[in-house]
């Protein structure tokens, strides 16, 4: 039995298990972004919502905002801390998951389904996006914050 | 005609400001609000097998109150044998009342004994629709 090319690579550290599919981006502020078509959709990572812990809040800048590379796309508030996530994208938000106001939640639950945080429509789709890993780059990064996490 | 005690399991995390709002919600109301209907059962006590623990959360239904969504207490209670009447999360309590942020531990700050209060009337409140009774 070979591996499923399509199965996500996964990091176990400790008892927490992570999962990182191969198809995304990562920035490394934990964001991922899905290339489809002409625009991104991106949300937070399996990682990323694991680390910071159960979210109270998921607030997002609305559809129309133009955002520049670095700009907050969306703001989230944990049990554990309050964090502005940065746009690695430059160009226009199309459309918000709104239903993340009444149900934060889904973004622990499925990180990479319902739980998808916004789509942008980049500026210029053939610019190489700022600062973005691959699921392998990003898995050894969460292995290197985790594992220090654990020292600490 | 006597009530039966509606038990209140809390979560036991130690080391969570939103497990410590649980805890001092379910002392609220068992000291406080509703202590003739109404008793703690510790966690502590129903993982290691104490039988007269087990006897007591079978005996009737209960209230959890969870501090995080690994929802232990309501888990446990269910897997020792307890009916699990309503099974509460702190932090959904939180999400309707954003401006009780709690913080602290072993001391909660204001919002976390605030947040723990309107918790505390919510699990009244609910101990109150339960009409479980039975012959004395």
């Amino acid at each position: 039995m070979g591996h499923d090319p399509n199965e996500p690579l996964e990091l176990t550290v400790d008892k927490f298990t992570f999962r990182f599919p191969k198809d995304l981006f990562y920035s490394e502020a934990g964001l991922w972004i899905r290339r489809e078509g002409c625009i991104f959709r991106l949300g937070l990572s399996d990682f990323a919502q694991q680390r910071n812990g159960d979210i109270a809040f998921a607030n997002l800048m609305p559809p129309g905002t133009v955002l520049e590379v670095d700009d907050e796309i969306a703001s989230i508030e944990t049990v554990k801390v309050n964090i502005s996530l940065a746009s690695p994208v430059k160009g226009k938000i199309l459309e918000v998951n709104s239903r993340l106001h009444k149900s934060p939640e889904w973004i622990n639950q499925d990180p990479y389904g319902r739980g998808w945080m916004a789509v942008v429509e980049p500026e210029d789709l053939n610019r190489p996006l700022k600062g973005v890993l691959d699921a392998q780059s990003y898995l050894d990064l969460a292995r290197r914050q985790a594992e220090a996490e654990l020292k600490s | 005609m006597t009530q039966k005690k509606v038990w209140i399991v809390p979560c036991s995390g130690i080391g969570k400001s939103y497990g410590s709002v649980a805890r001092e919600s379910a002392f609220i109301v068992t000291e406080d609000l509703r202590p003739e209907r109404t008793g703690i059962i510790a966690l502590s006590r129903l993982v290691p097998d104490d039988s007269d623990v087990r006897a007591d959360i079978k005996s009737s239904k209960s209230i959890t109150i969870d501090g995080c969504k690994l929802a232990c207490a309501a888990k446990v209670a269910t897997e020792t044998g307890g009916t699990v009447a309503h099974a509460l999360q702190v932090l959904d309590v939180y999400r309707a009342h954003r401006e009780l942020k709690p913080a602290g531990i072993a001391k909660l700050n204001e919002g976390g004994k605030k947040l723990a209060a309107v918790l505390a009337e919510k699990v009244a409140a609910l101990v109150d629709s339960m009409e479980e009774k039975h012959d004395a």
